[in-house]
Protein backbone atom coordinates (compact mmCIF):
# COMPACT_ATOMS: atom_id res chain seq x y z
CA UNK A 1 0.00 0.00 0.00
CA UNK A 2 2.47 2.39 0.91
CA UNK A 3 4.97 1.29 -2.26
CA UNK A 4 1.48 2.83 -4.08
CA UNK A 5 1.64 6.29 -1.92
CA UNK A 6 5.06 6.59 -2.72
CA UNK A 7 4.52 5.53 -6.41
CA UNK A 8 1.73 8.13 -6.89
CA UNK A 9 4.05 10.57 -4.76
CA UNK A 10 6.90 10.58 -6.58
CA UNK A 11 4.79 10.88 -10.34
CA UNK A 12 3.38 13.53 -9.10
CA UNK A 13 6.66 15.10 -8.16
CA UNK A 14 7.45 14.16 -11.66
CA UNK A 15 4.31 15.75 -12.93
CA UNK A 16 5.04 18.91 -11.21
CA UNK A 17 8.75 19.29 -12.33
CA UNK A 18 7.30 18.98 -16.10
CA UNK A 19 4.90 21.11 -15.51
CA UNK A 20 6.94 24.12 -14.25
CA UNK A 21 9.48 23.79 -17.04
CA UNK A 22 6.73 24.11 -19.40
CA UNK A 23 5.80 27.37 -17.24
CA UNK A 24 9.38 28.72 -16.94
CA UNK A 25 8.94 29.38 -20.74
CA UNK A 26 5.87 31.47 -20.38
CA UNK A 27 6.66 33.65 -17.62
CA UNK A 28 8.92 33.39 -14.54
CA UNK A 29 7.05 31.46 -11.94
CA UNK A 30 8.24 29.26 -9.71
CA UNK A 31 6.79 25.93 -7.65
CA UNK A 32 8.74 23.69 -4.92
CA UNK A 33 7.04 20.39 -5.10
CA UNK A 34 7.91 18.46 -2.19
CA UNK A 35 7.76 14.87 -0.49
CA UNK A 36 9.41 14.07 2.42
CA UNK A 37 9.30 9.36 1.64
CA UNK A 38 10.11 8.49 5.35
CA UNK A 39 11.86 5.03 5.82
CA UNK A 40 9.73 2.77 7.32
CA UNK A 41 9.08 -0.73 9.31
CA UNK A 42 6.67 -3.09 9.35
CA UNK A 43 5.92 -6.31 11.89
CA UNK A 44 3.75 -8.42 10.94
CA UNK A 45 2.36 -12.08 12.15
CA UNK A 46 2.04 -14.77 9.22
CA UNK A 47 -1.70 -15.57 9.14
CA UNK A 48 -2.66 -18.97 10.68
CA UNK A 49 0.44 -19.08 12.89
CA UNK A 50 0.43 -19.09 16.46
CA UNK A 51 2.22 -20.78 18.96
CA UNK A 52 0.34 -24.13 19.45
CA UNK A 53 1.11 -27.15 21.43
CA UNK A 54 -2.59 -28.97 20.20
CA UNK A 55 -4.56 -30.89 22.39
CA UNK A 56 -2.58 -32.54 25.23
CA UNK A 57 -3.98 -35.61 27.37
CA UNK A 58 -2.14 -36.62 31.01
CA UNK A 59 -1.95 -39.41 31.51
CA UNK A 60 -0.52 -39.14 35.35
CA UNK A 61 3.39 -38.54 34.91
CA UNK A 62 5.10 -34.82 34.03
CA UNK A 63 6.20 -34.26 30.65
CA UNK A 64 7.67 -31.76 29.06
CA UNK A 65 5.79 -31.27 25.80
CA UNK A 66 8.15 -29.08 22.44
CA UNK A 67 7.13 -27.34 19.80
CA UNK A 68 10.10 -26.53 17.77
CA UNK A 69 10.80 -23.15 16.16
CA UNK A 70 9.85 -25.38 12.77
CA UNK A 71 6.27 -26.33 14.48
CA UNK A 72 6.64 -29.60 14.56
CA UNK A 73 6.43 -30.91 18.22
CA UNK A 74 8.58 -33.44 19.65
CA UNK A 75 7.45 -37.45 20.38
CA UNK A 76 5.53 -37.38 23.72
CA UNK A 77 6.30 -40.18 25.21
CA UNK A 78 4.37 -39.55 28.60
CA UNK A 79 1.17 -38.05 27.69
CA UNK A 80 -0.74 -38.21 24.73
CA UNK A 81 -0.57 -35.50 22.24
CA UNK A 82 -2.75 -34.75 19.36
CA UNK A 83 -3.64 -32.55 17.09
CA UNK A 84 -1.46 -30.15 14.73
CA UNK A 85 1.26 -28.05 16.44
CA UNK A 86 2.69 -24.78 15.20
CA UNK A 87 5.22 -21.81 15.99
CA UNK A 88 4.49 -18.15 15.50
CA UNK A 89 5.81 -17.05 12.64
CA UNK A 90 6.50 -13.09 12.29
CA UNK A 91 7.80 -11.06 9.18
CA UNK A 92 9.75 -8.07 9.64
CA UNK A 93 10.23 -5.57 6.70
CA UNK A 94 12.33 -2.41 6.29
CA UNK A 95 15.69 -0.76 5.24
CA UNK A 96 17.59 -3.24 3.33
CA UNK A 97 20.48 -4.74 5.05
CA UNK A 98 19.14 -2.81 8.60
CA UNK A 99 20.87 -4.75 11.70
CA UNK A 100 18.13 -5.40 14.38
CA UNK A 101 17.47 -7.06 17.92
CA UNK A 102 15.06 -9.52 19.13
CA UNK A 103 13.18 -9.54 22.86
CA UNK A 104 11.69 -12.45 23.71
CA UNK A 105 11.16 -13.62 26.81
CA UNK A 106 12.49 -17.02 27.98
CA UNK A 107 9.62 -18.15 30.10
CA UNK A 108 6.08 -17.56 29.59
CA UNK A 109 3.07 -18.31 32.43
CA UNK A 110 -0.35 -19.74 31.16
CA UNK A 111 -3.41 -19.38 33.52
CA UNK A 112 -6.03 -22.46 33.71
CA UNK A 113 -9.29 -23.14 35.34
CA UNK A 114 -9.44 -22.64 39.00
CA UNK A 115 -6.44 -20.93 39.46
CA UNK A 116 -4.04 -23.65 37.54
CA UNK A 117 -1.17 -22.82 36.22
CA UNK A 118 1.29 -23.98 33.65
CA UNK A 119 5.00 -22.83 32.53
CA UNK A 120 6.12 -22.62 29.02
CA UNK A 121 9.94 -21.70 27.85
CA UNK A 122 10.21 -20.20 24.77
CA UNK A 123 12.69 -20.41 21.90
CA UNK A 124 13.22 -18.60 18.51
CA UNK A 125 15.10 -18.28 15.85
CA UNK A 126 18.01 -15.33 15.53
CA UNK A 127 17.28 -12.62 13.39
CA UNK A 128 20.62 -10.42 13.78
CA UNK A 129 20.02 -8.08 10.14
CA UNK A 130 17.42 -7.92 7.22
CA UNK A 131 18.58 -9.20 3.83
CA UNK A 132 19.38 -6.76 0.98
CA UNK A 133 15.98 -6.17 -0.14
CA UNK A 134 14.83 -5.21 3.25
CA UNK A 135 13.03 -8.40 4.48
CA UNK A 136 13.46 -10.88 7.56
CA UNK A 137 11.42 -13.18 9.95
CA UNK A 138 11.76 -15.25 12.80
CA UNK A 139 9.86 -18.27 14.81
CA UNK A 140 8.97 -19.00 17.90
CA UNK A 141 9.01 -21.94 19.38
CA UNK A 142 8.57 -23.56 22.82
CA UNK A 143 8.72 -25.93 25.43
CA UNK A 144 5.81 -26.41 27.54
CA UNK A 145 5.82 -27.92 31.72
CA UNK A 146 3.16 -30.46 32.01
CA UNK A 147 2.43 -31.52 35.48
CA UNK A 148 1.58 -34.86 36.52
CA UNK A 149 -2.23 -33.93 37.95
CA UNK A 150 -2.11 -30.73 35.67
CA UNK A 151 -5.74 -30.08 36.20
CA UNK A 152 -8.04 -30.00 33.01
CA UNK A 153 -9.16 -27.14 30.83
CA UNK A 154 -8.39 -25.00 28.62
CA UNK A 155 -5.07 -22.27 29.52
CA UNK A 156 -4.30 -19.47 28.03
CA UNK A 157 -1.07 -16.70 28.08
CA UNK A 158 0.62 -14.06 26.75
CA UNK A 159 3.84 -13.32 25.72
CA UNK A 160 5.50 -10.09 23.98
CA UNK A 161 7.94 -9.88 21.68
CA UNK A 162 9.71 -6.62 20.44
CA UNK A 163 11.76 -5.50 17.41
CA UNK A 164 14.09 -3.39 18.38
CA UNK A 165 15.77 -1.20 15.81
CA UNK A 166 18.99 0.27 16.91
CA UNK B 1 -15.21 -1.60 -10.90
CA UNK B 2 -14.09 -4.92 -11.87
CA UNK B 3 -11.44 -4.35 -9.17
CA UNK B 4 -14.07 -3.16 -6.65
CA UNK B 5 -16.35 -6.18 -7.05
CA UNK B 6 -13.47 -8.67 -7.46
CA UNK B 7 -12.51 -7.22 -3.91
CA UNK B 8 -16.00 -7.83 -2.49
CA UNK B 9 -15.26 -11.49 -3.92
CA UNK B 10 -12.01 -11.76 -2.11
CA UNK B 11 -13.67 -10.40 1.44
CA UNK B 12 -16.07 -13.00 0.59
CA UNK B 13 -13.96 -15.30 -0.12
CA UNK B 14 -11.97 -14.49 3.06
CA UNK B 15 -14.83 -14.32 5.11
CA UNK B 16 -15.85 -17.55 3.93
CA UNK B 17 -12.48 -18.86 4.82
CA UNK B 18 -12.58 -17.55 8.15
CA UNK B 19 -15.93 -18.98 9.18
CA UNK B 20 -14.54 -22.20 7.71
CA UNK B 21 -11.51 -22.37 9.73
CA UNK B 22 -13.44 -21.45 12.94
CA UNK B 23 -15.75 -24.50 12.34
CA UNK B 24 -13.03 -26.91 11.68
CA UNK B 25 -10.29 -25.88 14.30
CA UNK B 26 -12.34 -24.60 17.54
CA UNK B 27 -9.29 -24.74 19.67
CA UNK B 28 -6.91 -22.34 17.69
CA UNK B 29 -6.70 -18.48 18.85
CA UNK B 30 -8.44 -15.98 16.51
CA UNK B 31 -7.00 -14.36 13.87
CA UNK B 32 -4.68 -11.74 15.80
CA UNK B 33 -4.68 -8.35 15.28
CA UNK B 34 -1.86 -5.74 15.83
CA UNK B 35 0.31 -5.70 12.37
CA UNK B 36 1.81 -2.34 12.29
CA UNK B 37 3.87 -0.24 10.28
CA UNK B 38 6.48 2.64 11.76
CA UNK B 39 7.69 5.54 9.89
CA UNK B 40 10.48 7.06 10.38
CA UNK B 41 12.52 3.88 12.01
CA UNK B 42 14.83 6.73 13.84
CA UNK B 43 14.34 10.12 15.25
CA UNK B 44 17.28 12.41 16.18
CA UNK B 45 16.27 15.77 17.48
CA UNK B 46 19.68 18.21 17.31
CA UNK B 47 17.97 22.02 18.14
CA UNK B 48 14.36 21.10 16.81
CA UNK B 49 11.48 21.18 19.55
CA UNK B 50 9.51 18.15 18.15
CA UNK B 51 8.55 16.27 15.36
CA UNK B 52 5.55 12.92 14.43
CA UNK B 53 5.71 9.32 13.84
CA UNK B 54 3.82 7.57 11.69
CA UNK B 55 1.99 4.38 12.84
CA UNK B 56 0.02 2.38 10.58
CA UNK B 57 -2.26 -0.23 11.08
CA UNK B 58 -1.50 -3.06 8.22
CA UNK B 59 -3.75 -5.76 9.29
CA UNK B 60 -7.19 -6.75 8.75
CA UNK B 61 -8.90 -6.11 11.95
CA UNK B 62 -8.99 -3.07 13.61
CA UNK B 63 -6.86 -2.99 16.73
CA UNK B 64 -5.78 -0.49 19.53
CA UNK B 65 -2.13 0.20 20.23
CA UNK B 66 -0.09 1.77 22.84
CA UNK B 67 2.80 3.81 22.47
CA UNK B 68 4.87 4.13 25.44
CA UNK B 69 8.36 5.27 26.48
CA UNK B 70 11.20 2.30 27.04
CA UNK B 71 14.38 2.64 28.54
CA UNK B 72 17.26 0.53 26.76
CA UNK B 73 20.75 -0.28 27.53
CA UNK B 74 23.24 -1.64 24.76
CA UNK B 75 25.28 -4.53 25.86
CA UNK B 76 28.90 -5.43 24.94
CA UNK B 77 27.52 -7.72 22.37
CA UNK B 78 25.30 -4.86 20.97
CA UNK B 79 21.73 -5.86 21.89
CA UNK B 80 19.20 -3.75 23.35
CA UNK B 81 18.29 -4.77 26.90
CA UNK B 82 15.37 -3.37 29.15
CA UNK B 83 16.09 -0.85 31.98
CA UNK B 84 14.04 -2.47 35.10
CA UNK B 85 12.51 0.77 37.16
CA UNK B 86 15.08 0.41 40.19
CA UNK B 87 18.40 0.64 37.42
CA UNK B 88 17.37 4.41 36.02
CA UNK B 89 20.12 6.61 36.46
CA UNK B 90 19.91 10.10 36.36
CA UNK B 91 20.41 10.49 32.52
CA UNK B 92 18.07 8.06 31.33
CA UNK B 93 15.27 9.85 33.90
CA UNK B 94 16.16 13.39 32.31
CA UNK B 95 15.01 12.11 28.89
CA UNK B 96 12.23 10.56 29.57
CA UNK B 97 11.16 13.79 31.50
CA UNK B 98 11.73 15.83 29.05
CA UNK B 99 9.69 14.05 25.92
CA UNK B 100 6.16 14.73 25.57
CA UNK B 101 4.04 12.58 23.28
CA UNK B 102 0.53 12.09 21.75
CA UNK B 103 -1.83 10.19 21.77
CA UNK B 104 -0.49 7.54 24.17
CA UNK B 105 -3.43 4.71 22.89
CA UNK B 106 -5.15 5.02 19.73
CA UNK B 107 -7.52 2.43 17.91
CA UNK B 108 -6.89 2.49 13.62
CA UNK B 109 -9.15 0.26 11.57
CA UNK B 110 -7.03 -1.63 8.91
CA UNK B 111 -4.87 0.70 6.71
CA UNK B 112 -5.72 4.14 8.98
CA UNK B 113 -2.36 5.66 9.42
CA UNK B 114 -2.21 8.28 12.78
CA UNK B 115 0.72 10.33 13.35
CA UNK B 116 2.26 10.64 16.80
CA UNK B 117 3.53 14.13 17.77
CA UNK B 118 6.28 13.68 19.76
CA UNK B 119 7.89 17.98 21.50
CA UNK B 120 10.66 17.96 23.56
CA UNK B 121 11.26 20.80 26.54
CA UNK B 122 15.02 20.76 27.98
CA UNK B 123 14.80 21.95 31.28
CA UNK B 124 16.88 25.31 31.31
CA UNK B 125 19.89 24.21 32.97
CA UNK B 126 20.14 20.88 31.12
CA UNK B 127 23.60 19.76 30.86
CA UNK B 128 25.29 18.61 27.18
CA UNK B 129 25.03 15.44 26.33
CA UNK B 130 23.18 12.56 24.59
CA UNK B 131 19.59 11.97 25.83
CA UNK B 132 17.91 9.02 24.51
CA UNK B 133 14.71 7.21 25.04
CA UNK B 134 12.68 4.20 23.00
CA UNK B 135 9.36 4.49 21.86
CA UNK B 136 7.42 1.00 21.83
CA UNK B 137 4.70 0.79 19.54
CA UNK B 138 2.43 -2.54 20.48
CA UNK B 139 -1.00 -3.76 19.88
CA UNK B 140 -3.26 -4.12 22.77
CA UNK B 141 -4.50 -7.84 22.66
CA UNK B 142 -8.21 -8.51 22.44
CA UNK B 143 -9.80 -9.51 26.16
CA UNK B 144 -10.37 -12.92 26.26
CA UNK B 145 -11.73 -14.70 29.16
CA UNK B 146 -11.37 -17.92 30.08
CA UNK B 147 -14.72 -19.19 30.18
CA UNK B 148 -14.77 -18.12 26.69
CA UNK B 149 -12.12 -19.82 25.97
CA UNK B 150 -12.55 -23.56 23.35
CA UNK B 151 -14.89 -26.00 24.89
CA UNK B 152 -12.99 -28.80 27.57
CA UNK B 153 -11.73 -31.66 25.60
CA UNK B 154 -12.68 -35.05 27.83
CA UNK B 155 -9.48 -35.49 30.14
CA UNK B 156 -7.09 -33.23 28.43
CA UNK B 157 -6.41 -29.82 28.37
CA UNK B 158 -5.78 -27.13 25.05
CA UNK B 159 -3.67 -24.41 25.72
CA UNK B 160 -3.77 -20.65 23.96
CA UNK B 161 -0.86 -18.62 23.69
CA UNK B 162 -1.25 -15.16 22.35
CA UNK B 163 2.17 -13.17 21.26
CA UNK B 164 2.19 -9.01 21.66
CA UNK B 165 4.13 -7.97 19.48
CA UNK B 166 5.47 -4.48 18.78
CA UNK B 167 8.92 -2.38 17.80
CA UNK B 168 10.70 0.28 19.59
CA UNK B 169 12.94 3.05 17.75
CA UNK B 170 15.32 5.25 19.43
CA UNK B 171 14.38 8.82 19.74
CA UNK B 172 17.75 10.84 20.27
CA UNK B 173 17.80 14.13 21.87
CA UNK B 174 21.59 16.07 21.43
CA UNK B 175 22.23 19.18 23.16
CA UNK B 176 25.15 21.41 22.89
CA UNK B 177 28.25 20.89 20.70
CA UNK B 178 28.66 16.70 21.06
CA UNK B 179 31.49 14.82 19.25
CA UNK B 180 32.23 10.98 18.63
CA UNK B 181 35.20 9.07 16.79
CA UNK B 182 35.19 5.78 16.59
CA UNK B 183 37.96 2.72 15.99
CA UNK B 184 37.72 -0.72 13.98
CA UNK B 185 40.64 -3.57 15.72
CA UNK B 186 40.64 -7.27 16.49
CA UNK B 187 38.65 -9.07 13.48
CA UNK B 188 38.38 -12.15 13.44
CA UNK B 189 35.89 -15.67 11.76
CA UNK B 190 34.23 -16.89 14.58
CA UNK B 191 32.40 -20.51 14.98
CA UNK B 192 28.94 -19.95 16.01
CA UNK B 193 25.83 -21.62 16.78
CA UNK B 194 24.14 -21.02 13.39
CA UNK B 195 27.30 -21.01 11.24
CA UNK B 196 30.22 -18.81 11.16
CA UNK B 197 30.23 -14.83 11.74
CA UNK B 198 32.59 -12.30 11.43
CA UNK B 199 33.18 -10.43 13.76
CA UNK B 200 35.09 -7.22 15.27
CA UNK B 201 35.65 -4.90 17.79
CA UNK B 202 33.87 -1.29 17.45
CA UNK B 203 34.91 1.26 19.98
CA UNK B 204 33.61 4.70 20.40
CA UNK B 205 35.40 7.72 22.24
CA UNK B 206 33.40 10.88 22.91
CA UNK B 207 30.14 12.33 24.24
CA UNK B 208 28.00 10.79 21.61
CA UNK B 209 26.26 8.02 20.04
CA UNK B 210 27.84 6.85 16.37
CA UNK B 211 25.81 5.06 14.11
CA UNK B 212 26.39 4.04 10.61
CA UNK B 213 26.61 0.84 7.98
CA UNK B 214 29.54 -1.49 7.89
CA UNK B 215 31.38 -2.20 4.92
CA UNK B 216 33.82 -5.11 4.89
CA UNK B 217 35.39 -4.51 0.98
CA UNK B 218 38.07 -6.96 -0.26
CA UNK B 219 40.90 -5.31 -2.35
CA UNK B 220 40.15 -5.68 -6.11
CA UNK B 221 36.60 -6.15 -5.71
CA UNK B 222 34.26 -3.41 -6.23
CA UNK B 223 31.12 -4.61 -4.17
CA UNK B 224 31.76 -5.11 -0.48
CA UNK B 225 31.40 -8.47 0.82
CA UNK B 226 29.61 -7.54 3.47
CA UNK B 227 27.14 -4.54 4.23
CA UNK B 228 25.24 -4.39 7.53
CA UNK B 229 23.10 -1.19 8.29
CA UNK B 230 22.41 0.08 11.60
CA UNK B 231 25.59 -0.03 13.25
CA UNK B 232 24.81 1.56 16.87
CA UNK B 233 27.32 2.30 19.22
CA UNK B 234 25.66 4.29 22.21
CA UNK B 235 27.00 6.20 24.76
CA UNK B 236 26.61 3.87 27.91
CA UNK B 237 29.15 1.83 26.22
CA UNK B 238 32.91 2.46 24.69
CA UNK B 239 33.42 -0.38 22.93
CA UNK B 240 31.31 -2.97 21.53
CA UNK B 241 31.55 -6.04 19.27
CA UNK B 242 30.13 -6.29 15.48
CA UNK B 243 28.90 -9.60 15.07
CA UNK B 244 27.92 -10.49 11.20
CA UNK B 245 26.68 -14.23 10.41
CA UNK B 246 28.27 -14.66 6.92
CA UNK B 247 27.32 -17.58 4.03
CA UNK B 248 29.72 -20.08 3.63
CA UNK B 249 30.77 -18.49 -0.18
CA UNK B 250 31.28 -15.51 1.72
CA UNK B 251 33.45 -16.94 4.68
CA UNK B 252 35.71 -18.57 1.62
CA UNK B 253 36.25 -14.78 0.22
CA UNK B 254 37.25 -13.07 3.83
CA UNK B 255 40.93 -13.66 3.16
CA UNK B 256 44.04 -11.79 2.85
CA UNK B 257 44.18 -8.15 2.48
CA UNK B 258 40.75 -6.35 4.13
CA UNK B 259 39.05 -3.16 4.77
CA UNK B 260 36.63 -2.56 7.34
CA UNK B 261 34.87 0.75 6.84
CA UNK B 262 32.67 2.77 9.06
CA UNK B 263 30.15 5.04 7.43
CA UNK B 264 27.59 7.78 8.45
CA UNK B 265 23.87 6.94 6.53
CA UNK B 266 23.93 9.03 3.33
CA UNK B 267 20.76 11.17 4.60
CA UNK B 268 23.88 12.84 7.15
CA UNK B 269 26.34 13.06 4.64
CA UNK B 270 27.56 9.47 4.43
CA UNK B 271 30.92 10.45 5.81
CA UNK B 272 33.78 8.16 7.04
CA UNK B 273 33.86 7.30 10.87
CA UNK B 274 36.70 4.81 10.90
CA UNK B 275 38.22 2.33 8.84
CA UNK B 276 40.58 -0.21 9.01
CA UNK B 277 43.03 -1.99 6.67
CA UNK B 278 43.88 -5.65 7.37
CA UNK B 279 44.98 -9.08 6.12
CA UNK B 280 42.81 -12.08 7.46
CA UNK B 281 44.43 -15.23 7.46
Amino acid sequence: MSKFIKAAVASSVLAASVMGANAAHAATATADARANILEELTVTKDAGTDLDFGTIITTGTAETVVVGNDGTRAACTNVVCTGASDAADFSVTGSASEAVTLTVPTSVTLNGPSGAIMNANLTNTALTALDGSGNGGFSVGGALDVAANQTDGAYLGTFTVTVEYP
Amino acid sequence: MATRSLKRLNNICVGLGMMAAALTLPVQTAQAAGDLLVAPTRIILDGQRGTEVILNNIGSETATYRISLELRRMTAEGKLTAVSPEEVNELEQAAKDMIRYAPRRVTLPPNQPQAIRLGVRAPKNLADGEYRVHLLFRAVPKVTSVTAAPSEQAGGFSVALTPIYGVTIPVIIRHGKLTATAAIANARIEQGDEGQAFAFDLSRTGDRSTYGEIRVVKQGVDEPLLLVRGIAVYPEIASRTVSLPIPADVAAQLKGPLSIQYYEPRNVGGGLIAKTDLVLR
